[in-house]
């Protein structure tokens, strides 16, 4: 108990953290006001949009303003593209959640078989020539595979779409491009791309795992009772293999937001990461400012989860846990 | 002359030499890896033509495919980009700059981690939780990530001429602020091991200076693991610059770096000029499994244990 509490006070100090270097790049970044009104632009009509923006205020003021704000999902208004960040951020983070969630159910559907198989079948061929590839796919860069990708079943083979979302339906505020033919192919290619580095990762840990369980004494025990080796394989050590793969996927999965960045960006996708790189470029402060509080609350979140879930799989943990895995 | 002769021999003969001439992927690796640094080095005297001369540049050769004869008759081995510039030469700078901003930058977060790990091990109380604190929050973000949103906020904060000049003390920055969490917390466990050994109480009781205890006791029994982390940092840092460098918050396209050379080619994939993007690409992926793989061996070499 006591270790959660120390883990919820971590968290609510890093969203703080976050919040105040959000808040120092809103307010002392370039200055807003230049950025909303035009060249032609009379001092008299600047300091009515400062006044406007609440940019007279003492300093304290602000930065409460700021996080009241946050908290009722308040962000301010993009200079960029003159629509409220929470409204935009909102409408892009629907294409983000479906291409990462994608991604990862690929990566581990085919990791966690591929690695457990190559570690029953060590000597084989295949099993080495899969860890060769899974080396190569962890050491190459994401954009570059999305790019091979583009280059074969884009422009060489015409099959998939290279760019954009394709169709998508409208469920209420969510969009999802999973009930449409074109939405369903515009998704195959970035996913893929995302989930490579996922997949050998996955695959690497997957075998390592099975290969450290299958030593343990339990399965040698397993093996002088004369059980079959497919029971002991399957029964008992994957079920011991798969708790560490478990919180590597939920924790792979604040990754796999991160690199949806890249991919977003080679893709053209839609999403959050596209949104934060036009947001940098552009110098777009308050919607920069949003994602990175929004960030820190998705790793927050996702920390916390793997941290509960692991508590709840493994009762080993519960009374160690505290002084254990610090991250 | 004879005792650096026996040195010498018993490094040849040691076990990390042994391992070495036995494993034909990690010589492999190293030699392409030696080859790269070497060309990147040399990259005035190896380039064909000046990739930053303007007047080397000719828009009637632009975008050749590879092996194209020029309009003065010059010789594109790997065809050009859209300003005409040759591809090969441009590649070759853009190594240079590539390995240049992974190097300093895996030195920076080394010295930055190793300094903090090893106060944090030897000293340990408050200022040893306040830094596994921090090294621990930092971890839960993925480095990419860490190193874009620095980029990004110094990108934004500046105006952008001074952040064009200041392009590569940024990038070099970013990195390093996201990979020195390793090196700390390495070192920081085996300063823990290292502190209570005899040889430390041993300078202590004779009244040798802390400073010095650190780093010229502890320091060297320590360099193993962080020379092994250095060199899987050097590719994970020439990536995530190539990576930024794409996404285009990285160099300026003044300084062509490998990435931002893709970045180029990839606005003119659609119009089958491959090689503007694969060429440079390749040689990224060349560069970085290189160093990756010998990595890779040093680590099982040096230290089974830190194979993860």
């Amino acid at each position: 108990m006591s270790f959660l509490l120390g883990r919820l006070g971590q968290t609510v100090l890093v969203l703080l953290v976050a919040s105040f270097v959000a808040f120092a790049l809103f307010r002392y970044v370039g200055d807003p006001v230049n950025n909303m009104v035009g060249q032609a632009a009379s001092m008299a009509d600047r300091e009515a949009v400062r006044r406007a923006l609440g940019l007279d205020d003492p300093m304290v003021v602000q930065f409460a303003r700021f996080i009241g704000n946050a908290l009722r999902g308040d962000f301010g208004i993009s200079y960029r593209f003159g629509q409220p960040v929470a409204a935009l951020i909102g409408e892009r983070f629907p294409a983000t959640l479906e291409l990462s969630l994608i991604s990862m159910v690929i990566a581990t559907g085919l990791g966690v078989p591929l690695g457990v198989w190559t570690a029953l079948h060590r000597g084989s061929v295949l099993s080495q020539v899969l860890l060769a590839v899974s080396l190569v796919g962890v050491a190459l860069p994401t954009f570059l595979i999305g790019i091979a990708l583009i280059l074969i079943f884009s422009v060489g083979l015409g099959w998939l779409p290279s760019f954009g979302r394709g169709e998508v339906v409208a469920l209420g505020g969510w969009t999802t491009g999973l009930l449409t033919v074109s939405g369903l192919k515009a998704l195959v290619l970035p996913s893929v791309t995302l989930g490579v580095f996922q997949l050998a990762l996955i695959m690497r840990l997957a075998r390592a795992e099975m290969l450290e369980v299958m030593r343990t004494d339990f399965i040698r025990f397993a093996k002088a009772r004369g059980l079959k080796p497919r029971a002991i394989e399957y029964r008992h050590a994957l079920r011991n293999t798969l708790l560490p793969v478990i919180t590597i996927v939920g924790l792979q999965f604040g990754n796999v937001f991160a690199f949806s960045i890249i991919v977003e960006t080679v893709f053209q996708w839609p999403g959050l990461g596209l949104l934060v790189i036009q947001a940098i470029q552009f110098a777009d402060v308050p919607l920069l400012a949003g994602y990175l509080v929004l960030i820190a609350l998705c790793f927050a979140v996702i920390n916390l989860a793997v941290d509960l879930a692991y508590v709840a799989i493994d009762p080993r943990v519960r009374g160690s846990r505290a002084a254990g895995r610090a991250t | 002359m004879t005792a650096a002769r026996a040195t010498l021999a018993s490094w040849w003969d040691g076990d990390l030499l042994y391992r070495f001439r036995r494993s034909p992927v990690a010589i492999v690796s190293l030699l392409v890896a030696v080859l790269l640094f070497a060309v990147a080095l040399g990259a005035d005297a190896i380039a064909p033509y000046d990739a930053f001369d303007p007047a080397a540049a000719n828009v009637v050769d632009a975008r050749l495919p590879p092996g194209s004869a020029g309009m003065y008759g010059e010789t594109y081995l790997l065809g050009t980009d859209p300003q005409g510039r040759d591809m090969l030469s441009a590649m070759i700078y853009g190594l240079r700059t590539s390995l240049m901003v992974g190097l300093a930058s895996v030195v920076l977060a080394a010295l930055v981690g190793v300094l903090l790990g090893l106060v944090a091990g030897y000293f340990g109380g408050v200022l040893d939780a306040v830094i596994m604190r921090i090294a621990d929050v930092q971890l839960s973000f993925p480095a990419i990530l860490i190193a874009l949103l620095i980029d990004g906020v110094t990108r934004t904060a500046l105006p952008r001429e001074v952040h064009d000049a200041l392009a590569v003390p940024i990038l070099v920055f970013a990195i390093a602020a996201s990979f020195w969490v390793q090196y700390a917390r390495t070192v920081r466990g085996l300063v823990l091991v290292e502190r209570n050994r005899e040889y430390v109480l041993a300078a202590r009781v004779i009244g040798v200076s802390t400073p010095r205890i650190l780093f010229t006791h502890i320091l060297p029994n320590v360099l193993g693991p962080v020379l092994v982390i250095a060199t899987i940092n050097l590719a994970l840092a020439i990536l995530t610059e190539a990576t930024l460098s794409f996404l285009g918050v990285g160099l300026p396209s003044t300084q062509p770096s490998l990435g931002s050379l893709v970045r180029i080619g990839n606005e003119f994939v659609f119009s089958g000029d491959w090689w503007i993007s694969a060429a440079p690409g390749a040689l990224l992926v060349l560069l970085s499994l290189s160093v990756n793989i010998f990595g890779d061996f040093l680590r099982d070499a040096l230290n089974p244990k830190l194979a993860s």
